[in-house]
């Protein structure tokens, strides 16, 4: 199945938006001239002790990162002539590295500032320690990182598993929502789906764009608002997304998965998402599938394949030992 | 016409097939050959020792159990029942790429 999706890869953060966005969190300062931070852009999402290269080994040293000065890195500028720190520095700075972050509220050199401000490079202070400044920072720029895409479709959770349900427009993907949040299930977002991959390895998180968070359209009766009818337990921010389900329009003869026993996946920023399509035939309870769906999904999560279950069974019943 | 009889009712014929794979008509090669009867008009059964069932439905083939060296019936008042039969024989042969 062709899956049109548009992937979105960040390749950089501008610094100052990364300051305005984590100044609270990381208890950031400026120390630098406010126009420093202009230009500089954080190309790589971890984060850098350039200890090493403070000895003057330059090899591999990881330019694109934010560069956090911890007490050792401090201590060992500050045993350094000035001299000489302003050597190192300025090879340093001469790598168009992002900024400078010092923890522990230390204060930097007076040759580390000149040379930031000749080089036009931020340096800020924060009190947090250098593992709290990693560790939150880490989270926060993979967040930032992540791939993204938008993907048509309407996202539900449906007893704790996170099912896409797509199809063509008018397959009836919104009247299956309304029947499932009747039956108690949730809404997480409604024909835009915003999906992220936090980490490769991961599952992919789909949320609903701010503006009709909690609203959703339904031919024939207009916009509806998910809360007022349903109740505030019936949205959800944001849901992995577990399970896609595409409604196909049934035609004779047409071939489908019988027995489940072929694995489908549909392929989300690089993620395998398993899959199932199910045909569309006036009288079929799309809404009462998507919930068996989910819950045969469930139970393979858990280690139970129904389809693999009964042919084991069925192979040992022709074949006596 | 290869071993197709002509039965009773003017309009129903019939096909012997044998199941030739080692593990017999399991899941797999089940919805391999209800792949094949679904495109065809009419009705189709499958009778295996004297039990039959709608050769449509994969839960129905499946039923009948029917392990390695099983005799099969395939009776259709299908109009295309030549091609119908030819595509089963040849799944049947192939042992349903089954190994």
């Amino acid at each position: 199945m062709p899956n049109r999706e548009k992937r979105k890869l960040i390749e950089s953060i501008a610094v100052s938006d990364f300051f305005e966005s984590y100044q609270e969190q990381l208890k950031l300062r400026l120390v630098t001239r406010a126009d420093t931070l202009r230009r500089s852009k954080v190309r790589e999402k971890s984060i850098n002790r350039p200890a090493l290269t403070l000895t003057g080994h330059f090899k591999y040293f990881a330019h694109k990162r934010i560069q956090l000065f911890g007490a050792g890195e401090m201590s060992f500028l500050r045993g350094m002539t000035d001299e000489k720190q302003r050597i190192t520095l300025t090879k340093i700075a001469e790598q168009k590295i992002p900024c400078i972050v010092i923890s522990r509220n230390f204060a930097p050199t007076k040759v580390m500032l000149q040379v930031m401000e000749e080089y036009s490079i931020p340096l800020f202070r924060t009190p947090l320690t250098s593992k709290e400044f990693s560790t939150d920072a880490t989270v926060l720029l993979e967040e930032r990182f992540a791939p993204r895409t938008t993907l048509h479709g309407t996202l539900m959770d449906v007893r704790g598993i996170g099912v896409l349900i797509r199809g063509e427009s008018g397959s009836g993907k919104s009247e299956t929502a309304i029947a499932l949040l009747h039956r108690g299930h949730s809404l997480v977002a409604d024909d835009v789906v915003r999906i992220k991959l936090l980490s490769d390895h991961t599952t992919p998180v789909g949320t609903s764009p701010s503006l009709n968070r909690g609203y959703m359209e339904c031919r024939g009766i207009g916009i509806v608002n998910v809360v007022e009818l349903f109740g505030v337990q019936a949205v959800r921010i944001d849901k992995r997304i577990e399970l896609v389900v595409t409604f196909i329009d049934w035609k004779p003869g047409m071939e489908v998965e019988r027995t489940g026993l072929e694995e489908k996946y549909f392929d989300i920023l690089g993620a395998n998402v398993p899959h199932m399509e199910i045909p569309v035939r006036p009288g079929r309870d799309m809404a009462r599938l998507v919930e068996v769906a989910v819950m045969v999904q469930a139970l393979k999560l858990i280690g139970h394949d129904p389809a693999k279950e009964f042919s084991a069974k069925l192979i040992a019943e022709m074949n006596p030992k | 016409m290869g071993d197709t009889k002509q039965t009773d009712e003017d309009s129903i014929r019939s096909e012997d097939l044998v199941v030739a794979n080692e593990m017999g008509v399991h899941a797999r090669p089940a919805a391999m050959v209800v792949r094949i009867t679904n495109k065809y008009e009419g009705e189709i059964w499958v009778e295996k020792d004297g039990e039959r069932v709608n050769g449509k439905s994969i839960m129905g083939i499946m039923m009948l159990a029917a392990g390695a060296g099983s005799k099969l019936t395939v009776y259709t008042d299908s109009p295309q029942a030549d091609e119908l039969f030819e595509e089963l024989r040849n799944l049947f042969a192939g042992k349903f790429q089954d190994n």
